[in-house]
C-alpha cells in the first residue's frame, strides 16, 4: 500500500489510500447533496399555467409555461407575421426567470446548458439562431430587436441582487417532460444544477 | 376571447414573478473599473434632443426598458418617484427605450401611476443599446458627476427602495 505524505504543522502526517477514497467518497456525497437540490412544482389555480423552479447554491431558476395563444399574441403585435409566429409559437415556450441570490458574482453562458430528454442532452437554440430564421424571412427590424430583447440572454454576468427574466424555446412536441442541466460559474469553478420534470404546455 | 384572456392570464403570471423579484436584494452594485459613458445623442417623445455629454456634473440614471418587458414596467413608477425625490438635485433620469415608437410608449406610459416625468428617449434601431454592456432588459446603470459608469443593476429595482436612495446621494454629495 502505497502512502501519501501531506505537510501538518509541526509534524508530518500520513494518509493512507484508503482514507483518501474514503474523503473523495465524501465529498462526492457531499456534491450530490449539494447539486441535488429539489425541483419545486407549482400549478397557477386559474389559469393552470405550471412553473418549475429551483434554489441551488444561491442561484434560482425557475421555467414559468407560455401558451402557444400568449406567444401568438406577443410576436404578432410586434411585427411579426403570421408564418414566422407560428414558427415559434409551435416551439415549446417558457418565460424563465434566474436570479443570483448568492453573495458573490456568477456568471452564464446557455451554449452551456443541456436539456435532457430520453437519457440524451442537446443544445438549446439559440437567439442567433433563431435571428437566421427572421432575417431568412425578412422579418422588419423592429421584430426582430423586440425578439432578441425578449430572449432570455445568451450570457450574463450577475452581480448580487441581479436577475433577468426572458424567453426560451425548447424544440420539442406539447406535453413532452424534460430536464434542464443549467450551469454558472462562480469564484472560478463551474456548478451545475438540473430543473426536474419540467413539462411542455399544451396547445389550449 | 379566450386568446385575449390567455395572453392577460399570462401576463399576470409574469408579473407575479416579477413581483417575487422585489423582494430580493436592492441595491446598485458598484463597477470595479469606473470607464467613461459611451456619449449618445437621443430624441424624447417630444423629438427634444438629449446628448449624454451634455449632462457632465450630474450625477444620471440611465435605464434601458421596452413596454413588452414585464420588470421594466414594473419599476417604471419607482423611478418616477425617486425622479420626484431628487428633482431639486443634480440628478438626471433618461429611461432609453428599445425599438418601440411614440405611439406605443404613450400608450403605456398614460396608464402608470404615477406617470413619468422624466425623459423617456427613443433608441428605434437599438444601436445605443448594443453601444453599451447590456445583455438583457432591464438593466440600468448610474454615471457619477464626472460622467464615469459607477454602478449597475440588471433586472428589475424598485429604485425608491432606501437602500437605492443612499447610494444615489452619496454620489451626490460627492462635489467635483
Amino acid at each position: 500500500m502505497r502512502f501519501r505524505r501531506i505537510p501538518g504543522g509541526n509534524r508530518n502526517r500520513t494518509v493512507s489510500r484508503s482514507t483518501l477514497v474514503v474523503t473523495a467518497l465524501f465529498n462526492l456525497f457531499l456534491f450530490t447533496i449539494a447539486s441535488g437540490a429539489e425541483t419545486q412544482h407549482n400549478r397557477d389555480p386559474e389559469t393552470g399555467i405550471e412553473t418549475w423552479e429551483v434554489l441551488d447554491r444561491g442561484v434560482r431558476l425557475s421555467l414559468t409555461q407560455i401558451l402557444p395563444d400568449q406567444a401568438r399574441a406577443f410576436y404578432l403585435a410586434r411585427g411579426f407575421d403570421s408564418d414566422a409566429t407560428e414558427v415559434y409559437a409551435k416551439a415549446c415556450l417558457f418565460q424563465t426567470v434566474l436570479r443570483n441570490e448568492s453573495g458573490g458574482v456568477i456568471a452564464f453562458q446557455l451554449a452551456d446548458w443541456r436539456y435532457l430528454t430520453g437519457r440524451r442532452a442537446f443544445r438549446l437554440k439559440l437567439e442567433t439562431e433563431w435571428q437566421y430564421e427572421w432575417e431568412r424571412r425578412n422579418l422588419p427590424e423592429p421584430a426582430r430587436i423586440a425578439f432578441r430583447w425578449a430572449q432570455f440572454p445568451l450570457e450574463q454576468t450577475f452581480e448580487p441582487g441581479d436577475w433577468n427574466q426572458g424567453m426560451m424555446a425548447y424544440p420539442l412536441p406539447r406535453g413532452a417532460r424534460f430536464d434542464l442541466r443549467f450551469k454558472w460559474r462562480a469564484d472560478g469553478k463551474m456548478f451545475e444544477s438540473d430543473l426536474k420534470g419540467v413539462r411542455c404546455a399544451e396547445d389550449r | 376571447m379566450r386568446k385575449i384572456a390567455n395572453f392577460v392570464a399570462g401576463v399576470l403570471v409574469i408579473f407575479s414573478l416579477s413581483a417575487a423579484a422585489a423582494e430580493t436584494k436592492q441595491t446598485f452594485s458598484p463597477l470595479a473599473e469606473k470607464l467613461p459613458a459611451r456619449d449618445f445623442s437621443l430624441k424624447d417623445m417630444d423629438e427634444k434632443t438629449y446628448q449624454l455629454a451634455d449632462l457632465r456634473g450630474k450625477v444620471v440614471l440611465i435605464n434601458f426598458w421596452a413596454t413588452w418587458c414585464p420588470p421594466c414596467r414594473k419599476e417604471l413608477p419607482s423611478m418616477e418617484r425617486l425622479w420626484q425625490q431628487f428633482s431639486k438635485e443634480d440628478f438626471m433620469v433618461l429611461a432609453i427605450n428599445v425599438g418601440e415608437d411614440a405611439d406605443t410608449i404613450f400608450a403605456f406610459t398614460g396608464t402608470l401611476e404615477p406617470a413619468p416625468s422624466f425623459p423617456i428617449l427613443l433608441d428605434r434601431d437599438s444601436a445605443v443599446l448594443k453601444a453599451w454592456p447590456v445583455r438583457g432588459l432591464p438593466t440600468t446603470f448610474v454615471l457619477d458627476r464626472e460622467g464615469r459608469v459607477v454602478y449597475r443593476a440588471v433586472g428589475g429595482r424598485e429604485f425608491d427602495n432606501p437602500e437605492l436612495v443612499a447610494q444615489l446621494r452619496g454620489l451626490l454629495q460627492n462635489r467635483r
